[in-house]
């Protein structure tokens, strides 16, 4: 992987910087994303996440990982948020956080989920619910780049009011003949939907994706299950293992996030 | 003192960037080969547990664990015998 | 250094306030069941299970879980300290003392002063027998009157809850008596080797 000309300082000893809310998007009825202004920020890669640390009144502090939803050419950082029923954090950054608002931040985190311009195509991207965030920041970055890189995104999400970013998406694939989107929603579709109607499996990615022989760079992000489900189906319609990188999301080690 | 054998004389000091190219730099890249199904991935791929008492991720193909680590208040603990070995 | 900025109405969930003395330093009271795992959740079927107790390598005991539902059960309602910091009070369990345990594998004196508990999915933890015996350990089987859920450490666990719940080993299967004292999972990576919520030892050193 080479560097960008905007590429962050060597990597060197994470430390926490306060983050202040900058404002704040609602994306659908449960994900917000959080525009932040980090003083000092080094840059990221698009698909690099970063630890966020709230400290209560008392000390008590909890700490979580969210991917950077925005690419290295904004001047702000975004993460964007989906809320955990019964969770510690999320309630909090959904429910309380204000514009003004501050927490603990750390990073870039993370060299082996990254996808640059400077990578290449074909990119391959796969997503399943807030696992669009990082995939995200890697399609803003190709889109702020003007890049042509053939790019295909199948995301999969409950019901059409869950697509996050839906406008965002639309508005990318219209203009760009590269940029094809292939949405399932898996519980839900509205009257006249003429996407996908179910969960990933291999007939489904079949008809999505690229095939080995071109060599995509591959990127499955999301829960565990779909993450899982996904590159084994991958590998068996014969791409190699090692080109399919992934990040699984789920509640902290089985503790209610 | 001009003993011959003193240019072969090293210590931890100078295997210091040694030490610093291995660990600062990102890992998640890295290569390992699990010890009990001998699969190789990068690091960045394991599948990951516990996190609030300490990291354990494991092999994505046999469940071994590949990688253990806590953070105590006296310092960090790595145990990484489950990889057969890391290529950076 | 950047001072640590506080976020403003932000709290553990579940904070109560509880009768004096109940809980060890440093702990709050949750009213959930949090789930911490070092692996994936094994999925045990009750017929291929087994337990066994072990001195040397050799067989004290070993049943079936048809022998083990049949050996004497006791009842207990305890407060759960996990190192986490959440403490869960007055949980009630059901299963096979230690003790009873002992007797039914004909074991009249202990062989050894420690225990290494191993378990399905690779997990160990290690004990002094002495913090078994007398009632102060069981293997149980049933957590609020229901079988233990596979989440949970189910079918069966180890509970030990006067010490921190790192030591109630989850999907136990095997007691290995020990002459020598060796660290478990937890504890050969900086975990206290006891581990007395009372005393606060957490960490290796404290």
């Amino acid at each position: 992987m080479t560097a960008t000309k905007d590429a962050p300082a060597p990597a060197r000893r994470l430390e926490w910087q306060p983050a202040l809310v900058r404002d704040i998007v609602v994306e659908t009825p449960r994900v917000k994303s959080l525009l932040l202004d980090v003083t000092g920020w080094r840059g990221h890669l698009p698909g690099q996440h970063v630890d966020i640390r709230l400290t209560a009144e008392d000390g008590y502090q909890a700490q979580r990982s969210y991917s950077i939803a925005s690419p290295p050419e904004d001047d702000h950082l975004t993460l964007t948020v989906e809320r955990v029923d019964d969770g510690e954090v999320s309630p909090y950054l959904l429910d309380d956080l204000r514009i003004g608002g501050q927490f603990g931040l750390r990073g870039p985190i993370g060299g082996y989920f990254v996808w640059t311009t400077d990578i290449g195509g074909p990119l391959y991207l796969i997503a399943g619910g807030s696992g669009i965030a990082p995939l995200m920041a890697m399609l803003r970055h190709r889109r702020k780049r003007n890049s042509r890189a053939p790019t295909l995104l199948l995301y999969s999400s409950r019901t059409l009011g869950d697509v996050i970013y839906r406008k965002e998406l639309d508005a990318m694939a219209d203009g760009d003949p590269n940029l094809r989107i292939a949405n399932t929603l898996t519980r839900k579709q509205p009257a006249g939907w003429t996407g996908y109607s179910r969960r990933i499996d291999k007939a489904l990615l079949a008809e999505t994706s690229f095939l080995p022989h071109e060599n995509p760079k591959i990127f499955v992000c999301g829960p565990t299950p779909l993450v899982e489900t996904a590159s084994g189906l991958l590998v068996e319609l014969g791409h190699d293992p090692l080109t399919i990188k992934t990040e699984r999301f789920g509640p902290t080690g089985g503790q209610p996030t | 003192m001009n003993d011959k054998n003193s240019d072969h004389l090293l210590d931890g000091n100078a295997a210091a960037s040694l030490l610093q190219d291995i660990f600062i730099p990102e890992v998640t890249t890295a290569q390992f080969q699990c010890i009990a199904c001998s699969s190789t991935g990068a690091l960045g791929s394991l599948r990951l547990y516990a996190a609030p008492m300490g990291v354990v991720l494991r092999c994505t193909q046999c469940d071994c664990v590949i990688m253990r680590s806590t953070l105590t208040p006296r310092g960090r603990w790595v145990d990484m015998t489950g990889a057969r070995y890391l290529k950076f | 250094m950047t001072d640590t900025p506080i976020s403003r109405g932000f709290g553990p969930r579940h904070r109560e306030q509880t009768a004096q003395g109940r809980l060890p330093p440093g702990q709050y009271v949750t009213t959930d069941f949090p789930v911490l795992s070092a692996g994936p959740t094994p999925q045990i079927k009750v017929e291929n299970w087994t337990f066994s107790l072990q001195v040397d390598g050799s067989l004290l005991g070993k049943w079936s879980w048809a022998e083990f539902e049949a050996l004497p059960q006791t009842a207990i309602k305890k407060d759960i300290h996990c190192v986490t910091k959440w403490s869960k009070l007055d949980t009630t369990w059901r299963g096979v003392t230690f003790d009873d345990l002992l007797k039914s594998a004909g074991v009249a004196t202990l062989p050894a002063l420690y225990i290494m508990a191993h378990c399905d999915g690779g997990y160990m933890t290690n004990l002094p027998v002495a913090d078994l015996i007398d009632g102060r350990a069981m293997i149980a089987t049933r957590f609020e009157d229901l079988p233990i859920l596979p989440a949970h450490g189910g079918p069966a666990r180890l509970l030990v809850p006067h010490l921190y719940f790192w030591k109630s080993a989850k999907w136990a299967r095997r007691l290995r008596f020990m002459r020598k004292d060796e660290r478990g999972f937890w504890e050969s990576l900086g975990y206290h080797n006891y581990g007395d919520p009372w005393k606060e030892q957490r960490y290796d050193g404290d």
